[in-house]
């Protein structure tokens, strides 16, 4: 990335002003994200060698954890506590919460295990807002339409179908475990539009709507009969005598010991997967979003799907380099937002879906047009000024948390433009669920950015939200029934052995352990406070 | 514009020796400095209270409690990390208090120290993200719900306005719950039940 218009030289180039016309704007979709966008970069993507998606295309580094041997042998489970329950929820996002809330409401004993603490995750760090139809010109099939449009008609759309039907009452159940909405005058729910959608359907609190949801979940969660165990990532699901899920080995990180739950059900609730720097992208990602549930999915033989397919959010902040990748929400552009490039000229719809704008950007950036920090970092600006001449007071009624990282910066949003950059934000797929969740292994379920299929190979703004919701709550009803079936006989990890012969036969390196838990840059691996965990790797 | 590599300050976290650039978060500098950090890592942004740490500046005898990814490194601070919040020992459930009418007697019931408040402006002090916490406390008090609540927009739940209270009043619990209340009781947006009702008339279906 040599080229580029110098920072302080593009900064006096930009003049704040009233209108800016769109470019002619005949670019071939197509050709534009196959340029540009990461997915389609060369080698980005390698054939799986082993397990059920055996011989489709897969990221390579998700390919090499999917494809890793296990962290734990029998051994590591000679003498550990057996705890019993009905539900076991692995996750404490907004996922995780909805599951654990309904299974416990149907009167199931339920565990949520959750890697960090509870509502770590990055439903806490939504900002954006959820989608529901329910303004006056909009209805369900449009919400559909948009979602498939978007998607690139790859989602699996009775899943799709479901979610919007069930998008009015996911917020009406939010309001009932207490989340405010923005709401205008009359009390009446407002809503904005997001990128590639037909109709104004995003509904918010601010820009805080998953800190807002998030911290109502928890405060429901702690108040229930829900057993909450924080500090305990999961380490490998187990199986009964048929295959079929019975349970988790758990790193009970407190103590230091391997903990095994059996359950009538497992739902997977860990989220995505943007700390493990696809490509080396910044992200917006949480700390803990490793990419966990699939691995554990995948080795318990989970069909899983678009794993050639990651989001990309458009506006990272790319400057200052402490806090490159923080996510500014789309909401600012779906407010009347521009992008500019370094000569100040806008280049792209900036409310095309995400997948598209972030193309554009980074033609920007690679043909010279960003704006250039030093070598590393480019961008584009982020016209937050001249949104604001426009609405005169919209950033501090509207975007308090953008104006907090304007202060963290050291640039006053209302003043000067933000430089942003492309950011890791969302994997489009993931497990293969059923309208319940229920994956293609009896007993498990997965909810949540850890499944797959309701996106497609692009997600809309809004989605995410509403998606957790929605199947969260499906999951955690189905699984709760579970608990009236038949007893497991018995519980192992004898999966691991099919998994380590497939292994040694297809000659994968065996030096990489899954799931990863911890980004590299915390040390998990070395860290002496949890050499116990560690007791069958001879380190 | 680049990273300026000559500025580096030195300083002590969790009683480890460090050097590292004066643009890191402490966390940031944790794992500059090449030492392993899982717990009270969080989001990283600010809005989820992982990262609860305390902080002693060269020449002051004041301790603060900040946020480890928030806040940078300056030459010569102490920092420890506050690992595991205490779980607040108030518990309520929203269903159990049967109409608007009961919520001042209820919250009461619920959160009886908060009427004990000594206006000692502990948890104001340790709020990391200044919100006026004593009064918010002050506000739900006196039952009015809603504008306790509009204090607590910023309340990320990091719990250390519980450390900060003598009372054990719980004041972000208070401020959750005000909110909470108001939008169980009082959020009714006509242009959603319009929909629901559409909906339960089975009026809009989605064709695949």
């Amino acid at each position: 990335m040599s080229g580029g218009i110098p920072y302080s030289e593009a900064l006096k180039n930009y003049r704040i002003q009233q209108e800016r016309e769109l470019p002619d704007d005949d670019i071939d979709v197509n050709d534009l994200l196959s340029q540009y966008h990461p997915d389609h970069h060369p080698d980005t993507t390698v054939a799986l060698q082993v397990g059920p998606n055996r011989g489709e295309q897969c990221h390579r580094q998700l390919a090499a954890v999917l494809q890793a041997d296990a962290r734990i042998d029998e051994a590591d489970l000679a003498g550990t506590p057996l705890i019993e329950t009905d539900v076991l929820v692995v996750g404490g996002g907004g996922a995780g919460c909805a599951a654990a809330l309904e299974a416990s409401n149907d009167g199931a004993r339920v565990i949520l295990a959750t890697k960090l603490r509870l509502g770590d995750s990055n439903t806490v760090m939504a900002e954006g807002g959820i989608q529901a139809s329910i303004d006056r010109g909009d209805t369900p099939q449009m919400h559909y339409d948009d979602s498939i449009k978007a998607g690139h008609f790859c989602a699996k759309k009775e899943l799709v179908a479901e979610m919007v039907m069930d998008g009015p009452d996911v917020i009406r159940w939010l309001i009932k475990q207490g989340m405010q909405f923005d709401l205008d005058e009359f009390g009446d729910l407002l809503t904005r539009r997001a990128g590639g959608t037909s109709a104004n359907r995003v509904c918010y609190y601010r820009d805080y709507t998953g800190l807002e949801m998030m911290r109502v979940l928890r405060e429901a969660v702690m108040n229930s009969k829900i057993d909450i165990w924080d500090y305990s990532p999961t380490v490998e699901l187990m199986v009964n005598e048929s295959g079929h899920c019975a349970g988790a080995v758990l790193s009970d990180l407190r103590n230091c010991r391997y903990v095994q739950v059996k359950a009538r059900a497992v739902i997977l609730a860990t989220g995505g997967i943007g700390r493990m720097h696809l490509n080396g992208f910044p992200t917006s990602n949480h700390f803990g979003a490793t990419g966990d549930g699939l691995v554990l999915a995948y080795r318990l033989g989970a069909k899983l799907r678009d794993l050639d397919s990651f989001q990309y959010h458009p506006t990272g902040l790319a400057y200052p380099q402490h806090l490159a990748g923080t996510l500014i929400t789309e909401g600012v552009r779906s407010s009347g937002t521009w992008l500019l490039n370094g000569h100040g000229e806008r280049f792209i719809d900036e409310l095309k879906p995400r997948d598209i704008v972030a193309a554009a950007i980074l033609r920007e950036c690679a043909e010279g047009r960003g704006v250039k920090v030093d070598d590393n970092t480019t961008g584009v600006w982020l016209d937050t000024p001249g949104l604001e001449l426009r609405n005169p007071g919209i950033l501090e009624k509207r975007f308090p948390k953008l104006l907090h990282l304007g202060s963290k910066a050291s640039i006053d949003p209302a003043k000067s433009p933000m430089l942003i950059y492309p950011t890791l934000h969302y994997q489009n797929g993931g497990v293969d669920i059923d309208a319940n969740g229920l994956t293609t292994v009896p007993g498990l379920y997965c909810a949540g950015e850890v499944s797959g299929g309701i996106h497609g190979k692009n997600r809309i703004m809004g989605n995410a939200l509403l998606e957790i919701i929605s199947f969260g709550r499906r999951a955690g009803i189905d699984a709760a029934a579970l608990r009236h079936g038949r007893d497991h006989k018995k519980i192992s990890i004898e999966h691991l052995s099919r998994i380590r012969r497939e292994l040694a036969i297809n000659n994968m390196p065996m030096d990489t352990r899954g799931p990863m838990l911890f980004p590299d840059c915390a040390k998990f691996d070395d860290d002496v406070d949890y050499d116990g965990l560690r007791k069958a790797r001879n380190k | 514009m680049s990273e300026n590599s000559n500025n580096q300050v030195n300083l002590v976290i969790e009683g480890k020796s460090i050097t590292a650039p004066n643009n890191l978060s402490v966390i940031q500098a944790l794992w500059h400095a090449g030492y392993p950090r899982v717990k009270s890592v969080g989001c990283l942004e600010g809005v989820c209270g992982s990262c609860r740490i305390m902080v002693r500046r060269p020449g002051e005898a004041k301790v603060t409690m900040e946020l480890g990814c928030q806040t940078l490194i300056e030459e010569g601070i102490q920092v420890i990390f506050l690992v595991y919040p205490t779980p607040t020992h108030h518990h309520y459930q929203l269903s159990e208090i049967k109409n608007s009418w009961d919520v001042q007697g209820e919250f009461h019931h619920i959160f009886p120290e908060a009427s004990h408040c000594r206006s000692c402006h502990g948890c104001t002090t340790a709020c990391p993200k200044g919100i006026d916490v004593e009064r918010g406390v002050a506000l739900a008090s006196e039952g009015k719900f809603r504008e306790a609540g509009k204090l607590f927009v910023e309340c990320i739940m990091c719990n250390l306005c519980m450390t900060g209270c003598p009372e054990e009043i719980a004041p972000n619990h208070v401020g959750l719950f005000a909110r909470r209340v108001t939008a169980y009781f009082h959020t009714r947006p006509s242009n959603l039940i319009n929909r629901l009702e559409e909906m339960r008339q089975g009026n809009l279906k989605v064709q695949i």
